[in-house]
């Protein structure tokens, strides 16, 4: 059953990281090109992120994630070029049309926003076990009904995903179309996802009753299957990070 | 004991469980839109049902998790968290209160909820990607207004507009049919409703 996750199994130091240190480092990637918005700013925190994921050996896989994201950053770039409202200095000019300099500095700053999450979260995402996150948010306190409820994503889609191929096939066998033109496969949409829905619906209160039985709803406190997991210097880290942002605050205030 | 509020945070068991299943059917909607190459996107499907189901904040809840968890695959979904969280409040509120009750209304239904997505999303675009949604016709359209007009807001309205009322009037229409073809005793589960009736 394939999952969802893209975590990749790797040994290295970021793999030993608390997700949570992870996490808050998302929101440092994100607030300090906010707080101090130059482009060296935004390209030296590209850069660390790209060298944290390279220190945990899964830049490759980060490749399909970046090539999607380039496609509509591509387009952004040629447009804002183009055609920005405030668009005045030409840079160069290619028959009728012009690429303009404002245009594709704003599409810069998104460009370098964008990749900046898309590579903080990657380091989350590749180098996490969803299981783990998860348990690491519900040690510190969120509810572990809602835990279990992000747990149960990952293992409920790969069922639903395969029981609709069983669904595609069925239907094929009894004389679906499935190619041709907008119309044909536009009927064949309700075949194929009804069946799927009202499977995993009905499904659901079988889910219900076995969570039920087995104490899903009971206030009682918790215990866990795993031991809590030590991970040297979390604290210190988090410590770090959060004086960086203070001092990008206090450094844009006075200066 | 009465009927509880539409907005009371205490879930039960059977509701908690539908939130995976919703995020499941948006990707198989998903999924099955781009099998079929249909210019939609067709991805609430899962929380218009959940709404419709379990009330709004059910539905806001599915939302806001199908979001976070298309955010590990891939993070630019995790900011539109807001717009499928307004999407699964509308849709909760409008039919707890009735206003789905029929193919016509659920046509405008349809609509009011392409708008309330749109307005939510726009600013989210502008901010992010300087207006652009990602999808082809939309950002024609968007490069097209722009180049004539001087307003980025206008392009990006209209951009979002193009591609989400159709969009979302489609999903309301389909979690419409789907939840009339849903036997009684699923929708029982989710009902709020605390009544005990005796036999005797």
């Amino acid at each position: 059953m394939k999952s969802i996750s893209l975590y990749v199994e790797r040994d290295s130091f970021i793999h030993e990281v608390d997700p949570i240190t992870k996490m808050i480092y998302i929101l440092f990637a994100l607030l300090i090109p906010i707080i101090l918005p130059s482009f060296t700013i935004s390209f030296l925190c590209l850069g660390i992120s790209l060298l944290l994921l390279v220190m945990a050996k899964v830049i490759r896989k980060t490749v399909p994630v970046f090539s999607f994201v380039f496609l509509v950053l591509i387009t952004v770039v040629i447009i804002q070029g183009l055609f920005k409202p405030e668009n005045e200095t030409v840079l160069f000019q290619m028959g009728p049309l012009a690429m303009y300099k404002e245009g594709l500095l704003y599409a810069l700053t998104i460009t370098l926003r964008v990749m900046n999450i898309v590579s903080s979260f990657m380091i989350l995402v590749l180098t996490t076990k969803p299981s783990d996150l998860v348990e690491a948010l519900v040690r510190k306190g969120m509810s572990p009904r809602i835990g279990y409820v992000i747990v149960s994503v990952f293992q409920i889609i790969p069922e639903m995903m395969s029981s609709m191929g069983t669904i595609t096939d069925a239907q094929r066998a009894r004389g679906m179309e499935t190619e041709g033109n907008v119309i044909v496969r536009i009927k064949a949409f309700v075949p194929l996802l009804g069946p799927v829905i009202l499977g995993s619906l009905i499904n659901t209160k079988e889910r219900a009753m076995a969570l039920e039985v087995r104490g899903f709803n009971s206030r009682a406190p918790k215990t866990y299957l795993y031991e809590e997991k030590t991970y040297t210097h979390g604290r210190l880290v988090q410590s770090v990070m959060l004086l960086l942002v203070v001092g990008a605050i206090v450094w844009r205030i006075f200066a | 004991m009465k009927n509880q509020s539409m907005w009371s945070l205490r879930l039960s068991t059977a509701a908690l469980v539908l939130i995976p299943v919703a995020v499941g059917v948006n990707y198989i909607g998903k999924l099955i839109a781009a099998f079929l190459k249909l210019p939609l996107w067709l991805d609430s499907i899962g929380t218009v049902l959940a709404a419709m189901l379990g009330g709004p904040i059910v539905g806001a809840l599915a939302g806001a998790i199908n979001n976070i968890i298309y955010g590990f695959t891939d993070p630019i979904s995790f900011v539109y968290a807001i717009t499928s969280v307004a999407i699964g409040l509308a849709v909760g509120i409008l039919f707890y209160k009735g206003y789905i009750s029929s193919w016509g209304k659920a046509i405008v239904a349809g609509l009011i909820i392409g708008l309330v997505a749109t307005v939510v999303s726009t600013p989210l675009n502008i901010g992010f990607w300087g207006g652009q949604t990602g999808n082809v016709w939309g950002d024609a359209l968007f490069a097209f207004i722009l180049a004539n007009t001087d307003s980025t807001w206008l392009a990006s309205l209209l951009d979002e507009l193009v591609v989400d009322v159709p969009d979302k009037l489609l999903v309301v229409l389909i979690s419409f049919g789907i939840f009339k073809g849903l036997p009684r005793n699923v929708v029982q589960l989710y009902n709020n409703n605390e009544k005990i009736e005796t036999l005797d």
